[in-house]
């Protein structure tokens, strides 16, 4: 923040260059026209939410006619939506927290060094990127345990997070070793220590760590049309596909549940963008 | 335990076994559901598993790769599909990362609004394949949607994802680049700002004009960004399929072989999955999808570092 704001002030000291205006005319046309794409889209589905199914069909592009709720209320009805949504909520919270709590305790000891083997098992977490994809074996490990079809089941397949520990392990070789030595001079536990000093201080990276993993989470589609079949268990992308292919050409009513699925993820962007953003550009700039 | 460094200082005796014992439940599920399943995927491929429980599973050696190589149409389909996997690759990340790095070099100008745009193009990274598909569906409404009425204009008339495959399938690559140049541009944002700004500066002085600044400052400091999102592209194209699944389904003349193993291994239908499919068989495709992606990294990777030795030294 600081060097941009120190960059910009120094652009403001430089002097006027000549034909500086035309090129800034010519960005934000491109950045206009790029836009497009990305609000046109974002726009249609707003509008096709607020229509009736025959104002849809007269004019799907138009501007409704009054802005009510009605199809919002039925999306909501319709479809088992507040079951679906609660089994995502469900599924997100518990399977992030068990995996934020386990990744920082193998993060910590890795980022320390405390047992020999550890550099190895950094390098199994950071080759497990490039291993060929675990779909399938995957699939005869929940069967055979007799989890297919079950919360349990289904929550497993999100407890690691391989990404999460290199972002952590980073994070906590910034912290100086010097803290744990006088910890435990003074007579600290070795887990009371992780949980009360060290997790305080790597917050941003848990806090990256828990925002990636629980968006994959939320938004998982594949793994819910794989495991699950009882439709009282689907998490609410996968019930947002069942009510397509139900209300098929209904799109008022499914555009209202995109609508509503898509605000959590929207608030929660708005407000941790730094986190999200800085957890997807890891490491990319070192190399 | 022994296996505790020295430097080391909390509990003593048995408790100090501590950092293990907490690390463990952690690291086990990790080789469980991860570690273990992925390098399992080469075990399965050599055998007939089904998706069914109790059903004996018997060793075929090769016959699943010799099927899926050599066995009649099903097999022209598998390599066609194989071929379409690697058009899939080249467009989405020749576009994906022009596009991106066209986003980011206006992005990294100082304008106004810069934020706003910067927010508004990241934002269907976040959103899931299931919203991002079903957005483009109605975008693409072949009656009286936005793009429809566009191309109308001009006396187009598409049934776009509903068309013919080639038409679906460039739709798809274009939905793809889309949901994901997001990332592209923020990667290469974060290594414009590495850049330090003394050297646009002294190259102003000398004379340099914009394309010159980005020709022989930005592009070439550039280089690890640039590396970065080639190969991110890459892999990460090569093994996408779920915007397929959700914006077209499985239709003949547009799979990919991510697709191909999620349809062999668990069913062709999105909605009502069987269990009773061939998973030996899908192994054995996605072990061919992994050497596919491996065999490009690896080539990727090679002209890369001689790119970086090339610019860094």
């Amino acid at each position: 923040m600081t060097t941009a704001r120190q960059a910009s002030t120094q652009a403001k000291d430089r002097p006027r260059r000549r034909g500086f205006r035309r090129p800034r005319i010519g960005s934000y046309s491109i950045l206009g026209l790029c836009s497009i794409l990305y609000i046109g889209p974002l726009l249609m589905l707003l509008l096709t939410a607020f229509k009736t199914l025959p104002e849809f069909f007269r004019d799907p592009t138009g501007m409704p006619e009054s802005f009510g709720f009605e199809n919002f209320v039925e999306a909501w009805s319709l479809a088992k939506f507040p079951s679906y949504l609660m089994n995502s909520v469900i599924y997100t919270v518990v399977a992030t927290t068990i995996c934020v709590l386990t990744s920082v305790l193998v993060a910590f000891p890795i980022a320390r060094g405390y047992f020999k083997g550890s550099k190895q098992m950094l390098t199994l977490y950071v080759i497990a990127l490039f291993l060929p994809p675990a779909l399938i074996p995957q699939f005869q490990l929940i069967l055979n345990l007799g989890l297919f079809n079950s919360r349990a089941g289904y929550i497993l397949l999100f407890l690691v997070n391989p990404i999460g520990i290199i972002i952590l392990v980073n994070q906590i070789k910034a912290v100086p070793r010097e803290l744990d030595e006088s910890a435990a001079m003074d007579g600290c536990g070795y887990y009371r220590f992780v949980l009360k000093i060290i997790v305080p201080l790597i917050r941003p990276a848990i806090a990256t760590v828990t925002v990636l993993h629980a968006i994959g989470i939320w938004n998982e589609l594949v793994l819910s049309i794989i495991y699950l079949t009882n439709d009282d268990l689907f998490p609410i992308t996968r019930g947002l596909i069942v009510f397509e292919s139900v209300y098929g050409s209904n799109w008022p009513p499914l555009a209202a549940a995109v609508l509503i699925l898509m605000t959590p993820m929207l608030l929660l962007f708005l407000f941790l963008q730094r986190y999200i953003v800085s957890g997807l550009t890891a490491g990319a700039v070192k190399g | 335990m022994a296996i505790i460094d020295r430097k080391y200082l909390f509990d003593k005796g048995w408790k100090s076994a501590a950092p293990i014992a907490l690390l463990l439940p952690g690291f086990l599920l990790y080789l469980l559901i991860a570690v273990g399943p992925s390098l399992a995927t080469a075990v399965y491929s050599f055998t007939d598993a089904t998706g069914i429980r109790g059903i004996p599973v018997s060793w075929i050696g090769f016959e699943n790769y010799d099927e899926f190589l050599f066995i009649g149409a099903a097999s022209r389909d598998n390599i066609a599909a194989l071929v379409r996997t690697i058009y899939f690759c080249f467009f989405v990340t020749t576009i994906q990362f022009g596009f991106g790095l066209l986003l980011a070099v206006l992005l990294n100008r100082k304008l106004k609004g810069t934020k706003f745009f910067r927010t508004l193009f990241f934002l269907p990274v976040i959103l899931g394949v299931a919203i991002q598909g079903l957005m483009w569906k109605l975008f693409l409404l072949p009656r009286g949607g936005p793009v429809a009425e566009f191309a109308s204009l001009f006396g187009w008339t598409s049934e776009f994802l509903g068309g013919q495959p080639r038409q679906a399938f460039a739709w798809v690559i274009v939905v793809q680049i889309w949901a994901n140049a997001g990332i592209t541009m923020v990667i290469f944002l974060a290594g414009m700002q590495t850049i330090p700004e003394r050297l646009y500066e002294s190259a102003r002085i000398d004379g340099a004009g914009g394309w010159q600044l980005f020709r022989h400052v930005t592009w070439p400091l550039l280089t690890p960004a640039v590396n970065t999102n080639l190969l991110l592209n890459i892999i990460g194209s090569l093994q996408a399929w779920q915007l397929f699944l959700v914006l077209i389904g499985y239709r003949p003349g547009t799979q990919v072989l991510g697709y191909l193993v999620f349809a062999e291994g668990f069913g062709q239908v999105s909605g009502e999955v069987t269990t009773a499919f061939r998973q030996g068989y899908a192994a054995a495709a996605s072990i061919g999808l992994f050497i596919l992606v491996l065999v490009i990294a690896l080539v990727t990777n090679v002209f890369v570092s001689r790119r970086e030795e090339k610019f860094l030294g």
